[in-house]
C-alpha cells in the first residue's frame, strides 16, 4: 500500500487528499495552503498546530492525516467570514491579546472551542482552556481577557436564553 | 542630535497615547501568510544541519560520497568546502564588539549540537538520510564544563584556532573580561558600618520564541540572492552573509516577513549563513529551520553567572560601596560575550547611587551551547544579585525595602558615570538621567501589592502554606548610545495617505503600530492612512534592529523626523492651497488647516502636488541618540510557599514601569506582561540542563518547563509615564526592563515567606524543601 | 518522521485489528496500534512500516457492568470523554475524572485514551493510581499467549501486573480492549471514599508524583479496605501495600493516614531524573499519599454517602 486518499471537510469544505501512509496532519494542512496552521514543536506540547476536528481541538501534529478521513476540520482560514472578522478575532485585536501572532490562530481556534461547549466561562476555564497553546510574548494576561470579553460580546449578540449550565468544578490538583 | 521638538499636549494626542489595534492584526487573526514559512517555492529543498555528538572534538576526516550519492541530495557542504572567514554570529553594528571566533563551517566542533556538516535534499527524509551518510573520523577532546574550572592550568583549550581574533586570553579559554571602576570600593568598605557579601547562581535559559529559527534562501531572476529569514536584524545579516560568503553586500536581498517572537534569540545570524551557502552550492531554494528539540541547544541561551557581590552601607542606609564580580559562560563562541556581561554592571550598579562601585568580569569558554542576547541582556543575572543583596541589607539594618532602594536610588538629574566607562566594546558615553518615575513606581506598586498588610518580614509562621511579599527595583536603557540608529522613509499617496518605509524590525513586539502611530500623529492624519512596511534590504532605509530596547525612541525618532519632513512640505502645497503661509498651517484629521479654519484634505494636497506640481512629496531621515534613557521599574511580587512541597506559586506579580510616555499603552502593557512570563519562568522553572558529557538533558517542552496560563499569577501593570526630551513624544522603552526584576522580587518575597534566602535560579522545589527542612 | 510507514490500517472490528496486526508482524518490519497517537507520534519511532489504527473500533465507551456494579471503559475512550463523563463523577468521588483531567494539556486529552495512556506503561501514567486503588483489570485481545486462551482471544490482567516495567505492558502483542473496574466491597452501613493526587513542576505537566487512594470504613468506622497507589515513584505504578495494610482493622483517622503515607513513601523505588531527584519524589510520595488520604477523612466526613 502506497498513497492513500482521505477525504475530509475543512472549513465547510469537502476536500480530497492523497497523502503517503505517515504524513501528520499537520504537514498536510499547511501542503495544502493552510498556512495558519503552525508548527511549533512537533511533539505536541506547544499547540501551535491546534486545528478544530469535529469541533474538538487537538494538536494537528499528533494525528495521522489518514486519521482525519471523514472528519470535519476547522481551521482558523475558517473562522472570518470574508473580511468580516469573528467576535473571537476582533476580541483578541481590541484587548491586545495578540503579539507576535504566532500562536494566535491556535488561540482563537481553542476559544471558539471552549465557548462552543460553554459560553459565559470562568477564568479558571478560560486559562485551563489556553493552557494548551503556549505563548511566550504575553503573560496571557491580554488573552484571557480577549476571551472573556469574546464570550460576553457573543452572549450580548444572541437572542435572551437561559443562563448556561456550570459544569461542576473540577478539584485543582495538588498544587 | 536629539530631534526633540517641543512635545504637543498629550490631551490633544490624537493617535499616540491611544490604545489601538494593531496595525498588522488582521493578518495575524486571520492566519493568513505572514511568516517565513508561509510560503510556496518550486523547487525548495530542505536542509539539514549535522549536529556534533561530541561536547569537543576534531574532525581528522570526514567522507560524504556516500551522501552525495543517495539520490535526491543536492549539496553537501563540510569546512573543505565553504570560506574559511572568521566572524561573529552576533547581531551587532559594524565593527561588532565581539570577538571573530566562529566559522561557517569547521573542522573542530566546541558543543554537542555544533555544526558538523550540512546537506540539502529533496525532502526532510532524504536529507536525514544523507546525514547519516556521512561519516566522520572523530578525535574527541576533553570537555570544558565548568565556567569555575574553566582557565585551570591543563583545561583544554576550545579556541586554539590561530585565525580568531578578539578573544581575551585564548590560551586559558578567556573570550573577554572587563575591570572597571569609579572611586576606591576597598575605602568606601572602611567607611561601611555593615558589609555583606553574597554569591548568586542563575541558568542557561532559552528563549523558547513560538516560532524556531527558520530560514528560506533562493537565487532570483537576476542571480541575486535572497533570504528570507526570522530576524531582528536584516541588515546586520546582509553585512555577515556577505562577508562570510565572500559574494558583495549588494548581491544579497535580505527579507524579514512577520517573525514568531525573538526576545534576543534572533539578534543573532543563527541559519543563514548556511542556508545561504546551500543555496549557492545547489542553485535551488532551501530552507533550513531548527526543530524545536534543535532549538533547545543549537541556537543561543542566557548567558549563565556566578555573581559575588560586596556591598558596604552606613548605618542610617546609605549604600558607600559595591562591588561586583562576575564570572560568566559564553557557551562554544564568544557572541555579546563582552557587551552582555557589560551590561550587568552598567545598567545594574548605577541605580544605586554609591561614590565607590567595582565591576570585574571574566567571561568564559565552555563546550557547551552558544550564549546570546537574551531579553535584559545581562541585567536580570545583575538585578537577581544587586536586587537580593539590597534586600537582604535592608533586613538587617531594619529599614524597609522600599524606604532602602528609595534613599540610594538614582534620581532625576544625576550623572552616572560608571556608563562612560563601560560601553559597547569600547568607551561609553556618561548617562544623564532627564526623566525618572522610579518613587512613583514604588509608591503605586506597593500599593497595588498591598505592601504594608501583606509583610511577614521574614518571620515563618506556622502553617503548610506561607505567603509573603518582595520587591525589586530595576532599570534599562533605551537604545545603545551613540551606535545605534536607523533611517526612516515616508512617501505621500493622492488619497491622502502615506507609505511609511523602516528597517525596524517588529518581531511581535507591535513596533510597526508603535512607528505608524508617530509618524500618524506628527502628520496628523489618522492611523489607517500610514501603511507601514518592515523590512526588506532593498527597499527599506538602513536600522541596525530591534534590540537593546531601542526600536521605538531610535527608530521612532527616525519616523517623527521623517514625517515632520513630509508634514512640512505637505503644508508647503496646501499654502497654495489655502492661501496662507505655510508656517501657519496645522495638519490634523487628515486635513490641513488655515488660522481662518479653511482647510483642504490631505488628498487634495497630495493630488495637488503629484498632478499638478509634478512633485511626489517624500522624505528619509536617520536618527540616533548619544544617550540611552533607562525606563524604571518597580516589581513586587506576591508568592505562597507550600512547605510540604518546597513548591514557590506566584500569586501576585505587579509591575509599574515608567516607561516614559505610552505610544500605545496598551502594547506597553503586553510588553510588561510577557517579559514577567518570562521572567517567571526564569525564577522558578527554566534551566537548560547539561548531562556530563555537555548533551542536554531536557531539549524539548516536555521538561523544559516554560508557563502556561494556567500557571500566571495574577498581574497587574501600572504605567507611569514620565517626559523623556530624548523620546519622541516623551518615550523611552518598555520592551526588555520588565523583566529584571520578576526573579528578585520573587526571591525576596520568598524571604518574606520564609525567612530564607534563596540565591540559586530557577529556586527548584528540592531546594525550598531542603532549606526549610534545615530550619526546622 | 513517519517516511517508513507502508501502511496505514483502518479496521472497524477488534478482530480484524488483530488478523492486520498479525499478517504484517508475519511480513515483517516493526509496526504499532495508534488511536490518540500522543505518544506514538512524539516517540517518533522512523523505523515504523506499518500502524493499525484503533480510531474506527467499537471501544469508546463507558458502561456500567451489569447488576453487580462495576464499570467498563472501552480501550479508545479518550482522556477528554472521562474527563466529561456525569456517570464517572458520580462514582467513586470521581477520581477517575480528576486523574484524566490533569493528563496533559486539553488537546491532548481529545486525542489520548485511557488505552494508550496504560499500554505506554508510563511509570507517570496519571491514570493507573486511580485505577490501581479501584482494584482495575485489563482485558486483552489477541497477542501469544490470549491467543489459545479464553473464549473469544481474551484474558483479563489485573492491572498491577499488567505494567512490568518501564514501557513494558503486559500485553503480549495483544491489544488492549478494556478497562474492568468491580463495584468497591462496601458493607452495609460502610462508607468509602477516592481521592488523587498530581505534583507537577507546573500546574500543566508530566507527574514529578501522583497518588491515588481509595478507603472503606464500617459502620464502626475502622477501616476495611485500602487501596493506596503511587505513580512515577518507581519502574511501574505502584500499589503500596504495606501501607495499606497499615491502616486495615484500625481507626481511619489523622494519625493513621499520616503513618500509612510516610510507610507508602518507604515503598516507592524513584529515580532521579531532569524532573526531580529520587529523594524528592519519595517525599513527596508520603506528602501526596498524605494529602490523597486527608481528602477521604474529609469526604466521610462531609457526607458518608457522597461517594455512592
Amino acid at each position: 500500500m502506497g498513497e492513500l486518499v482521505i477525504r475530509a471537510t475543512v472549513n465547510g469544505a469537502p476536500r480530497r487528499w492523497t497523502v503517503a501512509p505517515g504524513d501528520l496532519l499537520l504537514d498536510v494542512l499547511r501542503r495544502e495552503g493552510y498556512w495558519g496552521v503552525k508548527n511549533g514543536c512537533e511533539t505536541g506540547e506547544c499547540g501551535a498546530c491546534a486545528v478544530l476536528l469535529d469541533g474538538e481541538p487537538v494538536n494537528s501534529c499528533l494525528v495521522f492525516a489518514a486519521q482525519a478521513d471523514g472528519r470535519r476540520i476547522e481551521t482558523v482560514e475558517g473562522v472570518a467570514a470574508g473580511d468580516r472578522l469573528d467576535p473571537v478575532q476582533e476580541a483578541f485585536l481590541d484587548h491586545g491579546g495578540v503579539q507576535c501572532g504566532y500562536c494566535t490562530p491556535a488561540m482563537i481556534l481553542v476559544t471558539r472551542a471552549l465557548l462552543a461547549r460553554t459560553p459565559r466561562p470562568t477564568e479558571d476555564e478560560v486559562r485551563e482552556a489556553l493552557s494548551g497553546v503556549f505563548c511566550r510574548c504575553t503573560g496571557f494576561k491580554k488573552p484571557v481577557e480577549a476571551v472573556l470579553a469574546a464570550a460576553a460580546r457573543l452572549a450580548d449578540a444572541r437572542p435572551a436564553a437561559p443562563p448556561a449550565g456550570r459544569k461542576p468544578a473540577r478539584k485543582a490538583a495538588a498544587r | 542630535m536629539s530631534g526633540a521638538s517641543p512635545p504637543s499636549p498629550p490631551s490633544r494626542r490624537a493617535v499616540v497615547g491611544r490604545r489601538v489595534r494593531k496595525v498588522d492584526g488582521f493578518k495575524l487573526v486571520t492566519g493568513r501568510t505572514a511568516f517565513t514559512d508561509d510560503i510556496a517555492l518550486p523547487g525548495l529543498l530542505v536542509g539539514r544541519i549535522l549536529a556534533s555528538p561530541h561536547a569537543h572534538a576534531r574532525i581528522r576526516d570526514i567522507d560524504t560520497r556516500r551522501a552525495k550519492a543517495l539520490p535526491g541530495v543536492h549539496a553537501v557542504l563540510t569546512w573543505k568546502d565553504v570560506p574559511r572567514v572568521p566572524h561573529t554570529t552576533a547581531g551587532q553594528a559594524w565593527p561588532e564588539p565581539s570577538p571573530y571566533d566562529t566559522y561557517l563551517l569547521d573542522s573542530k566542533v566546541r558543543f554537542v549540537g555544533d555544526r558538523v556538516a550540512a546537506v540539502a535534499a529533496e525532502t526532510r527524509a532524504v536529507a536525514e538520510e544523507a546525514l547519516r551518510l556521512i561519516e566522520v573520523d572523530w578525535e574527541v577532546l576533553p570537555p570544558v564544563l565548568d565556567m569555575e574550572h574553566a582557565m585551570d592550568p591543563g583545561t583544554a583549550v576550545i579556541h586554539d584556532e590561530p585565525d580568531a581574533t578578539g578573544i581575551r586570553d585564548a590560551a586559558r579559554n578567556l573570550a573577554g573580561d572587563i575591570h572597571t571602576h569609579i572611586g576606591d570600593v576597598e575605602a568606601g568598605f572602611r567607611e561601611s558600618d555593615l558589609i555583606l557579601e553574597r554569591e548568586y547562581r542563575t541558568p542557561r535559559q532559552q528563549h523558547a520564541m513560538l516560532e524556531p529559527h527558520i530560514v528560506i534562501c533562493w537565487l532570483d531572476a537576476d542571480n541575486r540572492l535572497v533570504i528570507r529569514t526570522s530576524t531582528q536584524i536584516p541588515f546586520h545579516v546582509r553585512r555577515q552573509v556577505a562577508m562570510i560568503l565572500r559574494i558583495p553586500v549588494s548581491r544579497i536581498r535580505v527579507i524579514k516577513p512577520r517573525i514568531g517572537g525573538g526576545f534576543g534569540g534572533k539578534q543573532e545570524m543563527v541559519l543563514e549563513d548556511l542556508c545561504a551557502a546551500l543555496t549557492l552550492a545547489s542553485g535551488r531554494p532551501v530552507k533550513l529551520e531548527y526543530s524545536r528539540h534543535e532549538e533547545f541547544f543549537m541556537a543561543r541561551t542566557r548567558h549563565p553567572q556566578i555573581l559575588r557581590l560586596r556591598m558596604g552601607v552606613k548605618r542610617d542606609g546609605t549604600i558607600v560601596a559595591h562591588h561586583m564580580r562576575v564570572l560568566a559562560a559564553t557557551g562554544a563562541y564568544g557572541s555579546h560575550c563582552t557587551t552582555v556581561q557589560g551590561n550587568t554592571g552598567s545598567k545594574v550598579l548605577p541605580l544605586y547611587r554609591a561614590p565607590h562601585l567595582r565591576f570585574d568580569c571574566d567571561v568564559v569558554y565552555l563546550t557547551t551551547p552558544q550564549a546570546g542576547a537574551f531579553r535584559g541582556y545581562g541585567c536580570p543575572q545583575g538585578y537577581f544579585a544587586q536586587e537580593s543583596l539590597v534586600d537582604e541589607i535592608a533586613h538587617e539594618l531594619g529599614m524597609d525595602p522600599i524606604a532602602f532602594r528609595l534613599k540610594n536610588a538614582i534620581r532625576q538629574g544625576d550623572v552616572d558615570e560608571l556608563s562612560a566607562q563601560l560601553g559597547e566594546g569600547k568607551k561609553g558615553l556618561p548617562r544623564t538621567i532627564r526623566s525618572c518615575g522610579l518613587p512613583e513606581c514604588l509608591e503605586k506598586g506597593a500599593a497595588a501589592i498591598g505592601w504594608k498588610e501583606q509583610r511577614n518580614g521574614g518571620v515563618r509562621r506556622p502553617g503548610r502554606l506561607l505567603r509573603g511579599v518582595g520587591v525589586a527595583t530595576t532599570m534599562q536603557g533605551s537604545g545603545i548610545a551613540g551606535v545605534d540608529f536607523a533611517g526612516a522613509f515616508l512617501k505621500a499617496n493622492e488619497d491622502g495617505s502615506f507609505n511609511l518605509q523602516v528597517g525596524a524590525t517588529d518581531l511581535g513586539t507591535g513596533s510597526d503600530t508603535v512607528l505608524a502611530q508617530i509618524a500618524a500623529e506628527t502628520l496628523g492624519v489618522s492611523l489607517d492612512k500610514i501603511l507601514i512596511y518592515s523590512s526588506d534590504t532593498d527597499f527599506t532605509p538602513f536600522d541596525v534592529g530591534a534590540y537593546a530596547s531601542s526600536t521605538t525612541i531610535i527608530s521612532g525618532g527616525a519616523v517623527k523626523k521623517a514625517a515632520e519632513k513630509v508634514r512640512d512640505d505637505m503644508c508647503c502645497f496646501a499654502a497654495q492651497l489655502l492661501d496662507a503661509p505655510p508656517e501657519d498651517l496645522v495638519c490634523r484629521d487628515n486635513r490641513v488647516f488655515a488660522p481662518g479654519g479653511k482647510s483642504v484634505s490631505m488628498a487634495e494636497v497630495a493630488v495637488h502636488a503629484l498632478y499638478k506640481e509634478k512633485t511626489q512629496v517624500m522624505e528619509g531621515a536617520s536618527h540616533f541618540n548619544t544617550d540611552s534613557p533607562p525606563p524604571f521599574c518597580a516589581t513586587f511580587a506576591e508568592v505562597e510557599v507550600d512547605t510540604e512541597t518546597g513548591r514557590v506559586r506566584p500569586v501576585h506579580l505587579v509591575t509599574a514601569v515608567d516607561l516614559g510616555v505610552a505610544i500605545n499603552p496598551m502594547q506597553a502593557e503586553g510588553q510588561a506582561e510577557g517579559a514577567v512570563a518570562q521572567g517567571l519562568g526564569y525564577a522558578l522553572a527554566e534551566e537548560l540542563v547539561l548531562d556530563g558529557r555537555g548533551r542536554p538533558a531536557n531539549a524539548n517542552f516536555c521538561d523544559y518547563k516554560i508557563f502556561t496560563a494556567k500557571d500566571m499569577p495574577k498581574l497587574t501593570t501600572i504605567l507611569v509615564e514620565t517626559e523623556e526630551p530624548l523620546g519622541p513624544f516623551g518615550a523611552k522603552s518598555i520592551a526588555e526592563v520588565g523583566i529584571n526584576g520578576v526573579a528578585p522580587a520573587v526571591a525576596n518575597a520568598a524571604f518574606d515567606a520564609t525567612g530564607l534566602r534563596f540565591r540559586r535560579l530557577p529556586i527548584r522545589p528540592d531546594a525550598v524543601l531542603a532549606a526549610l527542612g534545615g530550619r526546622r | 518522521m513517519f517516511d517508513r510507514l507502508r501502511a496505514f490500517h483502518r479496521p472497524a472490528t477488534v478482530a480484524a485489528a488483530l488478523r492486520l496486526a498479525t499478517a504484517e508482524r508475519r511480513a515483517g518490519g516493526r509496526g504499532a496500534f495508534v488511536a490518540g497517537g500522543t505518544d506514538l507520534v512524539v516517540q517518533g519511532d522512523g523505523s515504523l512500516r506499518w500502524v493499525v489504527d484503533l480510531s474506527l473500533l467499537p471501544l469508546r465507551y463507558v458502561r456500567r457492568r451489569g447488576a453487580g456494579g462495576g464499570w467498563t471503559i472501552g480501550s479508545t475512550t479518550t482522556m477528554a470523554d472521562l474527563e466529561r463523563s456525569a456517570a464517572l463523577r458520580r462514582f467513586a468521588d470521581g477520581v477517575l475524572c480528576d486523574a484524566a483531567a490533569t493528563a496533559g494539556s486539553p488537546q491532548i486529552r481529545n486525542r489520548g485514551t485511557i488505552g494508550g495512556n496504560l499500554a505506554n506503561a508510563s511509570p507517570a501514567c496519571d491514570l493507573a493510581p486511580p485505577l490501581l486503588a479501584l482494584d482495575a483489570s485489563a482485558v486483552i485481545a489477541g497477542g501469544a499467549a490470549g491467543a489459545r486462551k479464553a473464549a473469544g482471544g481474551r484474558r483479563t490482567v489485573a492491572l498491577e501486573r499488567f505494567f512490568r516495567g518501564p514501557g513494558r505492558p503486559a500485553l503480549n502483542g495483544g491489544l488492549l480492549v478494556e478497562i474492568v473496574i468491580p463495584a468497591p466491597p462496601v458493607p452495609r452501613g460502610g462508607r468509602a471514599a477516592w481521592a488523587f493526587q498530581k505534583l507537577g513542576r507546573l500546574q500543566s505537566d508530566i507527574a514529578v508524583v501522583n497518588a491515588a487512594a481509595g478507603v472503606i470504613v464500617g459502620s464502626d468506622c475502622r477501616c476495611r479496605w485500602a487501596r493506596i497507589a503511587i505513580g512515577a515513584a518507581g519502574p511501574t505504578p505502584l500499589r503500596a501495600r504495606r501501607a495499606e495494610a497499615l491502616l486495615v482493622g484500625r481507626p481511619f483517622d489523622r494519625d493513621a493516614a499520616q503513618a500509612a503515607a510516610a510507610r507508602a513513601a518507604g515503598e516507592t523505588r524513584p529515580v532521579s531524573d531532569v524532573r526531580a531527584t529520587a529523594d524528592y519524589r519519595r517525599e513527596m510520595s508520603r506528602v501526596l499519599v498524605g494529602r490523597a488520604l486527608d481528602e477521604c477523612l474529609e469526604r466521610m466526613g462531609r457526607d458518608p454517602w457522597a461517594s455512592w
